[in-house]
C-alpha cells in the first residue's frame, strides 16, 4: 500500500513536469474597422522573455500584459497543476485587408518555443460609414459613404461656476452634453479626478436629465447637465480638473447611395423614404479639462483656532443640562450650519474642565446638496461625565471661519457654560470602587531629555587626569615613604629594646659570677651576712637577667612557673629551689658557719653551671 | 603630620576638581538661564565660550548636548553627551540623554554582541569614571597603610589582627581600583571614537572617492576610529562593519 501511495505521489509529480509546452497565439479571425479586440498568447509553463510580433496595421491601444492563472486539480489522488501564462494585446483594426501576424517567441525553462502564426481579417465596418469613426485612430480616415452628421453632433463641456476661487470656498463643476442627434446609453467611463479638491457630487445617479434647446452658430442643440460637483480646493495654486470621459450611443442617419445604373432607381433608392436608416454608433466623447486658480486666503486677522471652514455659517452650542450629580452623563452640543465646506470641519476647541471624563464627539453631518453648493449642519456632540462634585464651567468655545460674502474672518463664541455637579446619592461607594478600579499606570504622553544640571559645575583643565598624573603619584608615594620612615624607625626601636634582653641575658653569667666571687671573699673574710646577701644576688639576679623576668615578679613560690615556661628541665627548676632554700635555711641553720658557707657557695656555684649547660 | 590633617587633605580631595571661580561660572549661570528661557542657540554660545577656555565638566557637557538637542541638533547632542559620558559614564542623566537622542537619528545599528565577562567588567569600570576609581584606590591605600601601622605598633593582640586582615583586604581592593582606573584610561586612549555629521554619507571600501560603495550611514551615528591616512579615516560601526570615510563627514569626540 505504501509503494503505490509513492508511487501514485511520484507519478503526481512527474504529471506536473511531463506536460509539454504549448505556446498558442488567439484572437478573432475576422475584425471590422475600428473594432477592438484581443489578441492573446499564452503558455502553459511559467515564461520570460516574450516576445511579440510586429503589429503594423493594427492600432495597439494596451500590451502586452502579462497575467498569470494557476490551478490545481485533483482526481483520484492525481494532482494536475496548470499555471497559464498570458501575454495579451489590446489591438484596434485601422485599415481593411488580411493580416498574417508573425510567431511570438518565448523562453520556458531555457528553451525558446514559438508560437503559431495568425491570420486576421479585417472588413469593413458594416455599421460605421468610414470618416465618421468614433475613434481617435481613425481620424482622417476617408471612406466612400457619407455622413448625414458632422464631426461636433455631440460634445461634453466642462464648466466651472468660479475659476478663481479662495482656498475652501465652493466651485461648482457642470458637465454639459450638447448633441444635436438622438442619443442613449449614456455611461461614464471614467470619473472626474479632482486631485487637490474636496469634492461632492451634487447629481443623484437616478437623476434624470433635463434637457434643454439653445442654439450654437445658428444649430439647435439639446444641452443637458450630466454631472455637477461641488469642489474645495484644498491647497493653492493652479489645480487640475482632469477630463470626464463618457460613451454614448448616437442614433446617426445613414444615407447609402445605392447604385443601381439606373437613374430612376437611384433616385428611387436615395429617397429619404428608403434610405432614412438609422444607424447606432457607439462614440467616446471627452470634456475639457479644467484649470482652477485656487488663491490663498488673506492672512490679515486670520485667527489662531482657523482651521480652514470658508462659507457662511452660524454656530450654536448647547448643554442638555445645567445641574446634575456625579456620574451623571451631560451632553455638550455644538451646532456648525450654514453654506460652504462644512464637511471639512472636524473638530471642536473645547475646554474640558479637569475631573471630567470625555469621549470622542459623535460627529453627524446632515447636508443638502444643491445645485449651488452644499448646505447643511455638522454636529459635534460630547459626552462628559463629572466624577467629583463642584461648580465647572466649560469656557467659551470659539468657531472662526472665513465669511465669503463679507471678506473677512469671522469668529463666533458660545456662552460660557456653569455645571453645578451635586454628589450623587448612595454612589459615593461605587465611585470609590470605580476610581480604585481605574488606578493607571503612568502614562507617557511623551519623551523628553532631561532637564540640564543647575549650579555651580566643578570645571578641570580639559584632557587632565588625575589617574597617572604628578598628584596621583604623590598620593600613593608619600604616604608610601612616611610608612617606610615609621617602619624603619619602629625596627630601630624594637632593636634596641632586644638589645637590651640580649646583654642582660650575656651579662647573666658574668654578674651571677662577680656576685659569686664577692660572696667567696666575704665567705674567706667571714662576714656571713654580706656573703649571704651577695649569694641571694646571685641567684636572683642571674634568675631575672637570664629568662627576662623583672625581679619584683620573682620570688620562691613563682619561680617553678617561670622557669617552668622556659622550658628548663624539673631536675634542675628542683635543684635550684632547694639553693634557694639552703641559702635562705643556712642562713639561719646553726652549725660551723664557714662549712655552711662553702657548701651553699659550692651549691649555687653548681647550679648556676648547670643552667648554663642546660640552656646551651 | 597628625591624622586629623591627613583626613582632612583626603576629604578634600575627594571634592573633584578645582572650583574655578567667578567669570567661568557666570557664564555657565547665564547658559543655563538662557537654556530655561528657551533660548538654545545663546545657551550654547555661553557654554562654547567656556570649553573653548579649555575647561571641561561632565555637566557641562551634558548641558551643552541639552541646548543642542533642543535645537534639534542630534548630531551634536550625541557628540556632547558622548563626550559627558567618556568623563564620567556613571551618571544616569547623560546615559537617559543619550538614548533619547539616540532614538531620534535614522541609523539603528545593532551592536555586536559582548562576552557576559566584558559587559561585567566594563559595568564595574563604568562605576564611576576614571578619576573615581584613581582616588578610591589612593584612599584604599592610605587606609591599608593605617592598618600596617596598627599592626606593627600595636600591644593589642585583636587590633593587631583586624589591622593585618583589613590592611590586606585595602590593598586588594585598592589594587583593584587602580585596574579599574587603568582600564578606563587605556580604553579612552586605544579608543578613538567620532559622531557623523554629514546628513548622509556612504562609506566607502578604501580611501578614494572612487571606490565601492559600502554602506550608507547617517548622521548622528557613532563610529570607531581605526586608522586613518590622508584625510580618511578607516572607521567601524557598531555591528562590526568596517570601511573609509572622509575626515570631514565626522567629528570626534
Amino acid at each position: 500500500m505504501r509503494y503505490i501511495l509513492t508511487i501514485a505521489i511520484l507519478l503526481s509529480c512527474l504529471s506536473l513536469y511531463s506536460q509539454d509546452v504549448q505556446f498558442t497565439a488567439s484572437a478573432k479571425q475576422t475584425v471590422a474597422v475600428g473594432e477592438t479586440f484581443t489578441l492573446m498568447y499564452t503558455v502553459n509553463k511559467e515564461a520570460s522573455g516574450f516576445r511579440g510580433p510586429n503589429l503594423q496595421g493594427f492600432g495597439m491601444l494596451s500590451g502586452p500584459n502579462t497575467s498569470t492563472s494557476s490551478s490545481i486539480r485533483s482526481v483520484n489522488g492525481r494532482t494536475t497543476m496548470t499555471i497559464t501564462y498570458s501575454f495579451t494585446y489590446l489591438l484596434q483594426a485601422i485599415k481593411e485587408g488580411s493580416f498574417d501576424l508573425a510567431p511570438a517567441s518565448v523562453n520556458v525553462d531555457g528553451k525558446h518555443y514559438t508560437s503559431n502564426t495568425l491570420n486576421i481579417k479585417v472588413v469593413k465596418n458594416p455599421n460605421v460609414p468610414a470618416g465618421q469613426n468614433p475613434t481617435l485612430l481613425s481620424k482622417g480616415q476617408s471612406g466612400s459613404g457619407t455622413a448625414t452628421s458632422g464631426g461636433n453632433d455631440v460634445f461634453v463641456k466642462a464648466f466651472a461656476s468660479n475659476s478663481n476661487p479662495l482656498q475652501g470656498e465652493g466651485v461648482v463643476i457642470t458637465y454639459k452634453i450638447y448633441t444635436k442627434v438622438q442619443i442613449s446609453g449614456i455611461n461614464i467611463s471614467k470619473a472626474p479626478a479632482f486631485p487637490g479638491f474636496w469634492s461632492q457630487n451634487l447629481t443623484k445617479d437616478n437623476d434624470k436629465l433635463q434637457p434643454t434647446t439653445q442654439m450654437i452658430d445658428g444649430e439647435q442643440y439639446l444641452v443637458a447637465d450630466i454631472r455637477k460637483y461641488a469642489l474645495y480646493p484644498l491647497k493653492t495654486g493652479k489645480l487640475i480638473v482632469d477630463p470626464m470621459e463618457l460613451t454614448c450611443v448616437a442614433q446617426v442617419r445613414k444615407q447609402t447611395k445605392t447604385r443601381t445604373g439606373d437613374p430612376f432607381f437611384d433616385d428611387f433608392f436615395n429617397d429619404s423614404f428608403f434610405n432614412s436608416g438609422i444607424a447606432n454608433v457607439e462614440k467616446n466623447l471627452k470634456s475639457n479639462p479644467l484649470v482652477i486658480n485656487a488663491r490663498p486666503l488673506p492672512e490679515e486677522g486670520k485667527p489662531a483656532d482657523f482651521s480652514g471652514a470658508v462659507g457662511n455659517f452660524t454656530f450654536r452650542t448647547e448643554v442638555d443640562k445645567s445641574r446634575l450629580k456625579t456620574n451623571e452623563a451631560v451632553t455638550l452640543k455644538c451646532t456648525v450650519s450654514g453654506k460652504g465646506n462644512i464637511q471639512l470641519i472636524d473638530k471642536m476647541n473645547v475646554v474640558f474642565p479637569p475631573d471630567f471624563e470625555n469621549y470622542d464627539p459623535k460627529v453627524t453631518s446632515d447636508i443638502q446638496t444643491t445645485a449651488s453648493g452644499i448646505t447643511g449642519n455638522q454636529i459635534f456632540e460630547y459626552l462628559l461625565i463629572p466624577r467629583k462634585p463642584g461648580k465647572f464651567t466649560i469656557k467659551p468655545i470659539n468657531f472662526s471661519y472665513y465669511d465669503l460674502d463679507k471678506k473677512r474672518y469671522i469668529t463666533l463664541t458660545s456662552p460660557e457654560f456653569t455645571l453645578d455637579v451635586e454628589k450623587g446619592t448612595g454612589e459615593s461607594q461605587a465611585v470609590m470602587t470605580y476610581s480604585g478600579a481605574n488606578k493607571e499606570e503612568i502614562k507617557y504622553i511623551g519623551s523628553d531629555i532631561r532637564h540640564i544640571k543647575d549650579g555651580i559645575i566643578a570645571l578641570n583643565p580639559a584632557g587632565k587626569l588625575f589617574f597617572g598624573s604628578l598628584g596621583f603619584w604623590l598620593f600613593l608615594a608619600v604616604p608610601l615613604v612616611i610608612f617606610m620612615v615609621f617602619l624603619l624607625f619602629w625596627r630601630k626601636l624594637a632593636a634596641r629594646r632586644n638589645d637590651t634582653i640580649l646583654m642582660k641575658n650575656l651579662k647573666a653569667t658574668k654578674i651571677a659570677r662577680k656576685h659569686l666571687r664577692k660572696a667567696e671573699e666575704f665567705w674567706k673574710s667571714g662576714a656571713q651576712d654580706d656573703f649571704y646577701v651577695a649569694i641571694s644576688q646571685a641567684l636572683w639576679g642571674y634568675l631575672s637577667d637570664k629568662f627576662t623576668i623583672p625581679l619584683s615578679d620573682l620570688s620562691i613560690s613563682s619561680v617553678h612557673d617561670a622557669l617552668k615556661q622556659k622550658n628548663v628541665s624539673e631536675q634542675i627548676i628542683t635543684q635550684f629551689i632547694e639553693t634557694l632554700n639552703n641559702t635562705e635555711f643556712a642562713r639561719f641553720a646553726p652549725g660551723e658557719k664557714m662549712v655552711n658557707m662553702e657548701r651553699i657557695y659550692n651549691e649555687a656555684l653548681q647550679i648556676i653551671t648547670n643552667i648554663e649547660r642546660e640552656l646551651r | 603630620m597628625t591624622m586629623k590633617q591627613i583626613i582632612g587633605i583626603v576629604l578634600m580631595m575627594c571634592l573633584s576638581g578645582y572650583l574655578y571661580a567667578g567669570d567661568e561660572q557666570l557664564l555657565i549661570q547665564k547658559g543655563n538661564k538662557a537654556y530655561s528661557l528657551g533660548n538654545y542657540q545663546e545657551a550654547v554660545q555661553y557654554f562654547r565660550n567656556v570649553t573653548d577656555r579649555g575647561l571641561e565638566a561632565p555637566e557641562l557637557y551634558y548641558n551643552l548636548g541639552n541646548s543642542y538637542f533642543k535645537m534639534n541638533d542630534f548630531p551634536a547632542a550625541i557628540l556632547w553627551y558622548e563626550r559627558a559620558k567618556r568623563l564620567d559614564p556613571s551618571k544616569e542623566d547623560i546615559i537617559f540623554n543619550l538614548n533619547v537622542a539616540n532614538t531620534k537619528i535614522s541609523d539603528k545599528i545593532e551592536p555586536l554582541p559582548e562576552m557576559f565577562y566584558q559587559r561585567w567588567f566594563r559595568a564595574v569600570v563604568q562605576l564611576t569614571s576614571i578619576d573615581g576609581w584613581a582616588k578610591f584606590g589612593v584612599i584604599l591605600f592610605i587606609i591599608a597603610l593605617f592598618c600596617g601601622i596598627l599592626y606593627l605598633a600595636s600591644g593589642i593582640l585583636a587590633l593587631r589582627k583586624i589591622g593585618f586582615g583589613v590592611g590586606i583586604v585595602l590593598i586588594i581592593l585598592a589594587l583593584l581600583s587602580f585596574l579599574f582606573s587603568w582600564s578606563g584610561y587605556t580604553r579612552k586612549q586605544s579608543t578613538n571614537e567620532a559622531i557623523i555629521f554629514t546628513p548622509t554619507i556612504t562609506v566607502k571600501s578604501s580611501p578614494d572617492e572612487k571606490s565601492t560603495d559600502l554602506f550608507v550611514v547617517h548622521e548622528g551615528t557613532k563610529i570607531i576610529l581605526l586608522d586613518h591616512i590622508g584625510n580618511w579615516y578607516e572607521i567601524r560601526i557598531a555591528n562590526g562593519s568596517v570601511g573609509w570615510l572622509p575626515a570631514t563627514a565626522l567629528e570626534k569626540i
